[in-house]
């Protein structure tokens, strides 16, 4: 199950649509499957002669994946929303419900949105699906509340009983009796004797005969094992077993678990492809939108008709760099997308284009210089980006590639343009 | 009118020594007596010990600081959290910072718990104890009590306030004298302009009480720690179980001390305001229950002092006998004198009211400015008073005599004191059954 969920993630969290949009079936032996594996797949076979049996299927979901566009917006949580809107729309589906999910790192599983994320970083799920709400994709319904924690934002907490002095769990807890009629006070222990099982006042040595009669008992206190404190009133902490942080429960992060309902405008954007109007990221220092790169390279492409020189056009991708994104966050990638832009435009000359296709890829105009001269530069953009990417987040093996192509006079930009991308598609 | 005045200033002329202490019997006898010519001797004999002492009581002294022991606060109560934080405030200005506060909570209803766990979070209370259910002031304060860590114990009201050395002074007599087991602070009152009731009872206070524990303790009579502030030693409260059951349990468990055999002194330095009743119908419900201890502990429970039997010690007999005396004997014997003047004087009676109004002012005015000197803040100004101390003979003289009067004979024939909502039912059923 373990490696259908690893395969499932593989497809379902890949950032390219043409893969994470992929029917997928289910070929079920006897094994019982997890939710999450029933809720990213889009059928069940019990054999391979059953595959005929599930090709309607795959067409309606073609059927719908026609009518997408795609985000073209940088924002991470952007791609996120989009892809999420993608997924839902594909497979007809109207609402995204939380399902309890013991492998979660927030103990609640939203399939097609937790799909992207790991274990430790599921609580970005949450805001990403509050900005859907927010931009009016989504309407909600409240279902429950889970608490993070504060360091972490992990969700698998153990709650323990603490001394509120040293946070010990080592504590004990004893009634304290009350005698009536010498008005003595103190923990059970204090009652008890060693020869047999009556309790006797230390005060005025009666036997104590009838609770509620001649003694009570008013309330309990503990005492902590390892200060040795006395205290009536428990302290209650939170250790989070993700990143070990123990803390005071009050110091939690509360969020809502909500089940979202795709609104009309959640499934036109699914459509014209989601564009955030608060958290995207329009455009960077360097770089020029895409429509303007395609319209120079229409331009450059008329010059070289007319003369001799020699242009290029490159593509560099950053294959994991949605795995990357989650990990940093919404903030740190927009540093490390102006780092990586800084990047090629030191190595280039100020008359090139840098463009995002999208958060993956990155086009660049070499103009007026040999095709091998271009390949050059483009490694020695690869290595510094890699080195870069390396030195910040050393756990993070990052898969960059990258494509050069001399323009061609015959071809449309259009096409010289697709062909580039088209190369860094497994 | 005016011929009224003349007759009495001509009866008043006529009146011989002799016969004016023939009416005043009741006076001369018994107050003159106790109140003006013993308290003053003995006021003058402790100033001069004072002096003697000096440098012993500055020795105490220095032999507390260089201890700095350990004092456990506790303050016991129900619905006491409005107080809480003053107190735990006014206890942080106190010179003496060697100290752990224990509140102890005998099931507040109000938001007590919440106030006072938020104080204990905070740092400004050591200890938040709690009792779901009721069990009175007694229990919650052996309560505290049982988890206290001090060598000393300090019983305090919550809604008392206390003079930035009061801890320290009411701690150092245990360095002075080794026999002392308890020491009483000096209470005062607070809200002594709210209203003439307050008014009169701080001139009590400051009179009757504070100058009168002065001397009692002087002379080795002090019966009645207050439980607005008073200290014991933590190993004598350990040797009798605390406090029992109440109401009157101040004066019980300083009675306790006494028959163990140590001294109980009062502090006049250690200074503690407290708010009074404030209204005539609040006062006389307090005064009713502190009268009928009287009764209940001097002549039931502790009815052994009297008795030359092995634990029979003549300062506690003559402690008992004085209080006794002078508070249920000549209240009877001031009935007595009231039918003697109705039998004997009846055609007088109307001067002797008036005589009597007179001599018991100027003995209060005298008292009251005469003992001036020998009392804590004896500079503060005294003059607001002066204008009340007349009203002081009906107040002294026939309210609180009437409420004593009411109280003794309500404990005596019914023991009115067990079925006092200020303590438990549950209780005080036992404590009755068992003659406590």
């Amino acid at each position: 199950m373990n490696y259908t969920l690893h395969i499932l993630k593989k497809i379902r969290g890949h950032l390219n649509p043409e893969l994470y949009l992929k029917p997928i079936f289910l070929l079920k032996g006897n094994e019982k499957h997890d939710p999450l594996v029933n809720n990213l797949t889009d059928g069940v076979i019990y054999s391979l002669d059953q595959v005929k049996l599930v090709i309607p299927v795959m067409e309606q979901i073609y059927l719908k994946v026609a009518d997408l566009s795609f985000t073209r917006s940088l924002s991470f949580e952007a791609q996120m929303i989009d892809k999420i809107l993608n997924m839902m729309y594909s497979r007809d589906k109207k609402e995204l419900e939380p399902i309890p999910y013991f492998n979660s790192g927030i103990g609640y599983s939203f399939p097609e949105a937790s799909i992207n994320f790991g274990y430790m970083d599921e609580w970005q799920v949450l805001d990403i699906l509050d900005i859907a709400e927010k931009e009016g994709l989504f309407a909600s319904e409240y279902l429950d509340r889970i608490y993070l924690c504060n360091n972490c934002s992990g969700g698998f907490l153990s709650y323990r009983e603490v001394c509120p002095h040293c946070a010990s769990t080592n504590a004990s807890s004893e009634d304290l009796i009350h005698h009536f009629p010498c008005a003595f006070i103190g923990p059970i222990s204090d009652f008890k004797n060693e020869i047999d099982n009556q309790l006797n006042c230390p005060k005025c040595n009666k036997m104590l005969r009838h609770i509620g009669v001649d003694y009570d008992k008013p309330s309990i206190i503990y005492t902590c094992g390892k200060c040795n404190s006395k205290f009536q009133d428990i302290s209650v902490r939170a250790k989070c077993m993700m990143c070990t942080k123990d803390a005071e429960v009050q110091y939690l992060i509360p969020r809502d678990v909500k089940m979202y309902r795709m609104t009309k405008k959640g499934e036109t954007s699914a459509q014209t492809g989601y564009i955030s109007t608060s958290k995207d990221i329009e455009e960077f220092i360097g770089t020029v939108k895409l429509e303007t790169f395609k319209t120079m390279i229409k331009y450059e492409i008329e010059r070289l008709k007319q003369t001799d020189y020699n242009s290029n056009i490159a593509g560099i991708y950053l294959k994991n760099a949605g795995e990357l994104y989650s990990m940093i966050g919404a903030s740190s990638q927009r540093a490390l997308l102006r780092d990586l832009v800084e990047i090629v435009r030191r190595n280039i000359r100020s008359s090139d284009l840098i463009t995002f296709q999208n958060v993956n890829i990155v086009l660049v105009s070499l103009n007026e210089i040999p095709t091998k001269v271009a390949d050059n530069i483009l490694k020695e953009i690869i290595n510094i980006i890699s080195r870069l990417i390396k030195q910040n987040f050393k756990n993070f093996d990052v898969d960059i590639r990258y494509s050069v192509h001399q323009l061609n006079t015959r071809l449309s930009h259009e096409l010289q343009i697709q062909q580039v991308t088209k190369d860094f598609v497994d | 009118m005016v011929e009224f005045w003349d007759d009495f200033f001509s009866y008043l002329a006529s009146v011989g020594y002799m016969k004016l202490v023939r009416i005043f019997w009741f006076y001369f006898l018994f107050e003159f007596f106790r109140y003006i010519f013993l308290e003053t001797l003995a006021l003058f004999s402790w100033k001069f010990k004072q002096r003697v002492n000096r440098k012993a009581l500055q020795e105490a002294r220095k032999l507390m600081w260089d201890e700095s022991p350990l004092v456990s606060i506790i303050v016991p109560g129900k619905n006491e959290g409005k107080h809480i934080f003053k107190l735990a405030q006014s206890l942080r200005e106190q010179t003496y910072k060697n100290y752990e506060l224990i509140i102890i909570d005998d099931g507040s209803d109000d938001a007590t718990p919440e106030i006072c766990k938020n104080l204990e979070r905070n740092g400004m209370i050591t200890l938040f104890l709690r009792n779901d259910v009721r069990g009175g002031k007694a229990s919650a304060a052996n309560l505290g009590l049982r988890f206290a860590k001090g060598k000393y114990i300090i019983h305090l009201d919550a809604d008392c306030s206390y003079d930035r050395d009061a801890i320290e002074n009411i701690i150092i007599p245990f360095y002075f004298d080794q026999r002392i087991g308890a020491v009483g602070g000096n209470v005062m009152v607070r809200n002594y302009k709210e209203s003439l009731c307050t008014t009169l009872q701080a001139i009590e206070y400051t009179d009757t009480i504070s100058v009168g524990r002065i001397v009692t303790s002087h002379l080795g009579i002090y019966r009645v720690i207050s439980g607005a502030f008073g200290a014991f030693r933590s190993d004598v409260m350990q040797r009798i179980g605390g406090w029992d059951i109440g109401p009157g349990l101040d004066g019980d468990i300083t009675v306790k001390i006494r028959k163990l055999g140590y001294k109980i002194h009062f502090e006049p330095l250690a200074v503690c305001l407290t708010s009074v009743p404030n209204t005539f119908r609040k006062l006389i419900k307090q005064r009713l229950r502190w009268d009928k201890s009287l009764i209940r502990f001097r002549l039931r429970k502790h009815r052994d002092v009297f008795l030359p039997n092995q634990s029979f010690k003549l300062g506690n007999f003559v402690s008992f006998a004085e209080n006794v005396t002078y508070n249920l004997v000549l209240n009877i014997f001031w009935y007595g004198y009231l039918f003697d003047m109705i039998f004997n004087y009846s055609s007088q009676l109307k001067y002797i009211i008036i005589m009597n109004f007179f001599l018991y002012t100027l003995n209060n005015y005298f008292k009251f400015i005469l003992f001036s000197p020998f009392r804590e803040r004896k500079h503060a100004p005294i003059h607001y008073f002066l204008i009340y101390i007349p009203l002081m003979v009906f107040y002294f003289g026939y309210l609180l005599r009437l409420v004593r009067s009411v109280a003794y004979l309500s404990e005596i024939f019914f023991k009115a004191s067990y079925k006092d909502p200020w303590n438990p039912a549950k209780t005080s059923r036992h404590a009755k059954e068992m003659g406590l």
